[in-house]
């Protein structure tokens, strides 16, 4: 469970319509299980939103809890713990080790800790996001589409409570978004997990519980 | 190799380049290796002096007495003050007073096959300082013989020259040890005679020596005068090459048996070439942790951006820890293992060496060489943990 008390970034301090967001210097309560959508336009902090909820932040006044700790306060270790278990991520800017191939991309991520699936996986989850054909590819060769759906594979490769997306489908056409979205949505039934997704605009590519303005 | 290492190769990759490498590994055997045999060295050495084994031993015992020069002629007593003072030197464990017979005396064959006879005097020293352990170190006036202790070189100068020069049969130890002969004690009271016995052969102290109790009744009955005089004493003393000591000999007009002390100049010698290897080791030792230190820092430094991104996408302290000191502790380890296994042959082959000049030394290594060993391998170990430690996480950042 995420807990959010009267959060503000330190960039948005002296924003003017800041009180009118349902998130910044609110106290919120993102319960498990939750699929929430946050939508905004840019430059509001969706990406400094996740990013704080995901302990890469730390530049904000109020507090984030998880699971009833303080995020700011958390070892270096203990957020290895929470990112390898608890929290997975898609990153708006995708993050990929340009070395590495697409596959070698995920499979660090799911040898990382205890793997949740077996290495077979990777290439099962990749020909329902079509891109089993570049999974020996070095990720710098791949489109944007292909990497974003590498970082998506990446993310459910791995156990986790909550999956924070930003800006997941940003690269993706319409077909290759519904295939995404269909394997979002069973792997996180199947791990009774909740998702915080960060968009522009409005959509129903999921059910959601909460729909939240910044 | 674990999943995870092989891919954390692929993106961490050496950057110091292998030349660099090779120099500094060999840096740090040479460091390790000077270090292990100063050590080494330093116990070798302690032990010749220590040991029971080693001929250099009776030197633990040295027996003072003033020079002999025109100026001291008549005047070798040593004064309670020069005794007290040589009680008071760090050198000294203990001093014992070596206490001259007052009165004359003689001894007499009592075999008409055997005859001899020689005026003679004797010495005593308190019980501790006689390297025998001989139980019935007593006497009385109805004790069957006086137990007499005589120095190892005079069955020496009988075996190997008077023996030969007189046409008389050679005597070993055990023989002389069961021969009862005549000790006449005379002065002032007259005379009295006693059975004497041989009770053993001291390397430590150059006279006869008579239990105490005897000396006692002799000065009391026979001496001219009463007069008690001390011109020898006996030191025992952990280190006679003490170069202290020496010196304090020296600056006393003292003397003792040279042969012991000569060793001081060589120990002084021995005691800088080690110390200046254990030194170089030491400085070596420094420079190449140092060196190794570099090398971690480069490479992290160059994987910065894979590094950042692995602790974002939730690598564990501990993980890239380990992944980190894997690749270079090994080789450490290695290295300490082949200084060590040098040092233990070198040991060996020392050992050896030194046994046919009937010096005794340990054949292995001491247990301080190996705990330094250990030692070398925390203190790298330390070292690579606290600078993996200070170039991942600089301010604590996640």
């Amino acid at each position: 469970m995420f807990e959010l008390k009267n959060v503000i970034p330190f960039p948005l301090m002296e924003k003017k319509g800041i009180e009118k967001s349902n998130i910044w210097n609110k106290h919120l309560l993102f319960e498990n299980c939750e699929s929430i959508k946050i939508t905004a336009p840019s430059g509001t902090g969706k990406t400094t939103l996740i990013h704080q909820l995901y302990g890469l932040r730390k530049d904000f006044d109020g507090s984030i809890f998880f699971d009833g700790i303080e995020i700011k306060q958390l070892s270096s270790h203990q957020i290895a713990v929470q990112r390898q278990n608890l929290v997975s991520i898609i990153f708006q800017d995708l993050r990929l080790f340009n070395q590495l191939t697409a596959r070698e991309n995920i499979e660090l991520k799911r040898v990382l800790q205890t793997p949740y699936y077996d290495s077979s996986k990777i290439e099962e989850m990749a020909q329902l996001l079509m891109i089993d054909h570049i999974l020996d590819q070095p990720a710098s060769s791949c489109s944007y589409g292909e990497q974003q759906r590498i970082c998506i594979i990446r993310a459910l490769i791995q156990p986790f409570k909550w999956l924070l997306m930003d800006e997941p489908f940003s690269h993706l056409d319409n077909k290759n978004k519904q295939l995404a979205i269909e394997l979002i949505t069973n792997e996180c039934k199947k791990r009774n997990a909740g998702f915080i997704l960060t968009d522009l605009d409005d959509d129903h590519n999921f059910t959601y519980s909460r729909i939240l303005y910044l | 190799m674990s999943e995870l290492n092989k891919l954390l190769n692929k993106l961490i990759r050496d950057n110091a380049g292998k030349a660099k490498l090779f120099t500094a590994i060999v840096g740090l055997t040479i460091a390790i290796l000077l270090l292990l045999i100063s050590v080494q060295l330093q116990l070798n050495f302690n032990e010749l002096l220590n040991s029971k084994n080693n001929k250099d031993s009776i030197a633990n015992f040295l027996i003072i007495n003033k020079e002999i020069t025109d100026a001291s002629l008549g005047n070798t007593e040593l004064d309670d003050s020069i005794i007290n003072k040589i009680k008071g030197q760090s050198f000294t464990e203990s001093v014992g007073l070596l206490s001259p017979s007052r009165f004359k005396a003689s001894i007499e064959s009592n075999s008409s096959q055997f005859p001899f006879y020689t005026d003679i005097s004797f010495e005593t020293v308190p019980a501790e300082f006689i390297d025998l352990q001989e139980t019935n170190w007593t006497w009385n006036e109805q004790s069957p013989y006086v137990p007499i202790i005589i120095p190892t070189l005079f069955l020496d100068f009988y075996n190997f020259q008077f023996s030969l020069s007189q046409n008389l049969p050679q005597i070993t130890p055990a023989i002389v040890k069961m021969v009862l002969f005549k000790v006449t004690v005379y002065g002032k009271n007259g005379s009295r005679s006693f059975n004497g016995k041989i009770v053993g052969f001291s390397d430590r102290i150059s006279s006869m020596i008579v239990p105490p109790e005897f000396m006692n009744w002799g000065n009391n009955v026979f001496a001219a005068d009463t007069k008690n005089q001390v011109s020898r004493v006996i030191i025992k003393t952990k280190d006679p090459s003490n170069p202290n000591l020496t010196k304090f000999l020296k600056q006393n007009q003292l003397t003792t048996d040279t042969d012991k002390t000569r060793f001081s100049k060589y120990r002084k010698v021995v005691d800088t070439v080690v110390r200046l290897i254990g030194f170089a080791g030491f400085i070596l030792f420094i420079f190449s942790i140092l060196i190794f230190t570099l090398f971690i820092q480069i490479t992290i430094a160059n994987c910065k951006e894979e590094i950042n991104l692995l602790i974002v996408l939730g690598i564990a302290p501990n993980q890239l820890r380990k992944f980190l000191m894997g690749r270079l502790f090994p080789i450490y380890c290695w290295l300490v293992l082949v200084a060590t296994i040098i040092v233990i042959i070198l040991q060996y082959l020392l050992h050896i060496h030194l046994a046919k000049q009937l010096v005794i030394i340990s054949p292995f290594i001491g247990s301080i060489t190996l705990g330094t060993a250990l030692m070398v391998i925390l203190v790298i170990w330390w070292a690579n943990k606290s600078t993996i430690q200070k170039a991942v996480y600089p301010k604590n950042t996640n």
